[in-house]
């Protein structure tokens, strides 16, 4: 597979549990893949991101708790 | 044959409840030259065998970590002013001591701990054996947490050699195993058995079962309920014990005493479980309190709808956490839910022989 083709496949996300806050910035993003508990937490979904929406919600995660697997 | 080609020959799964193949971990830990931390805390509720292992069985344990070490630094993880710390030290190990918390023995715990951090889960993007970082962003090292039955069993499979120990146990679960049996038995305490032995065989090696027993909890904090029925019908392997949601595990059994109330035991050991969170994950930190609440509303109130609400909570902290603690105290309460079904129905019409008896006391 090239290079090209490899990063825009579109990719799981994964959560750090320890950094994660709650902020839910993820869901606003990227409400595909993640929705969140009643006190705010992420709960993945399991469908993968495109890597435009996914880059997004790594960005702007407030505790960098995010990651693209 | 290197002793690593000889456990993956015996097929050697790690004995601290996850049962990983040791092989593997071994590999990764010599590649990347892993300091080695043996975990003899028997963290699980009622677990007995590291403290057995260090005490009966030190010499051989010891022989056994120098394998998997490879010349690498080998420290043993106790709990503080724990006999079992105070015997390693006596014995001239390096001692990790440490704190009397339920997770703070989980393998990223004390690789947390290893480095200066507090005994706490760590959050594992890749396995702290290759090295990496932690939440903060700080180092860690390489380091393989090895338990303590583990590294005995890898003395017996080089003194023994892998036939040997692949003759015992399941083709999937090999080899000898250790169990702790306490609660309602006549002899509490560490048994010598083996993966796909009955787990009645297993009750009757610790003086067998009291006519009035009725419930059977295989497995810690995080374990499941059986009926004495299910659990004189099960052999004691992951396979037979998959059936309810179970697995062999750290090898904690545990028969319930008939004098309490099955539904009161499950609640102390929820809130015990809720209390125990690092309170580092929300959806534990949160999720387990209101699951303790749950089961304590469908003891006050029984009914399908309660019992319902049990069990989708349960899914809903499940695989939410650093550690997997979140999910052993939900599979803790669904499996009770399916259990205590009948125990449930005696409540609703009001009629529970031992609550009824513990009120009047």
């Amino acid at each position: 597979m090239s290079r090209e083709s490899r990063v825009a496949m579109p990719r799981a996300v994964w959560v750090d549990r320890v950094r994660c806050s709650g902020h839910g910035a993820c869901a606003q993003i990227a409400p595909d893949a993640v929705e969140l508990d009643e006190w705010g937490y992420p709960m993945l979904t399991g469908v993968p991101v495109d890597r435009r929406t996914g880059r997004e919600a790594v960005t702007l995660c407030p505790a960098q708790a995010l990651f693209l697997q | 044959m290197s002793i690593v080609d000889e456990i993956e020959r015996a097929g050697l799964g790690g004995r601290g409840g996850a049962g990983f193949p040791t092989a593997v971990k071994l590999r990764a830990a010599h590649e990347n030259r892993a300091t080695l931390i043996v975990n003899a805390c028997d963290g699980d509720v009622g677990a007995l065998k590291d403290t057995w292992v260090v005490a009966e069985r030190l010499d051989a344990a010891r022989r056994g970590a120098q394998l998997a070490a490879a010349g690498r630094p080998v420290l043993w993880a106790a709990h503080r002013g724990s006999v079992t710390a105070h015997r390693l030290a006596e014995a001239g190990l390096a001692v990790l001591e440490v704190p009397h918390r339920y997770v703070s023995s989980e393998e990223s715990s004390l690789v947390s701990l290893f480095h200066g951090g507090p005994a706490r889960p760590m959050s594992k993007r890749v396995p702290f054996v290759f090295g990496g970082r932690d939440a903060r962003g700080r180092t860690v090292k390489p380091t393989l947490v090895l338990n303590a039955e583990t590294v005995w069993r890898i003395a017996q499979i080089d003194e023994y050699g892998a036939d040997w120990f692949a003759s015992l146990g399941t083709p999937s679960e090999p080899g000898p195993r250790l169990a702790s049996v306490t609660g309602h038995v006549a002899r509490s305490g560490v048994v010598e058995t083996e993966a796909g032995s009955p787990l009645a065989a297993l009750l009757r090696a610790a003086g067998g079962l009291r006519p009035d027993a009725e419930f059977v909890l295989v497995g810690g904090l995080g374990g499941v309920l059986l009926t004495v029925e299910e659990a004189c019908g099960v052999a004691w392997s992951s396979e037979g014990l998959g059936r309810f949601g179970g697995d062999v595990g750290a090898g904690v059994v545990r028969v319930l005493d008939p004098a309490e109330c099955p539904l009161e035991v499950v609640a102390r050991l929820l809130e015990h479980g809720a209390g125990e969170s690092a309170g580092q994950c929300g959806p534990c930190m949160f999720g387990l309190p209101a699951l303790s609440q749950q089961w304590r509303a469908l003891v006050e109130r029984p009914s399908s709808a309660a019992a319902r609400q049990v069990v989708d909570r349960a899914g809903l902290v499940a695989g939410r956490g650093a550690c997997r603690h979140p999910d052993g105290v939900g599979r803790l309460a669904s499996s009770s839910v399916r259990a205590l079904e009948g125990h449930l129905r005696e409540h609703m019409q009001g009629r529970c022989e031992v609550r009824r008896m513990s009120d009047v006391a």
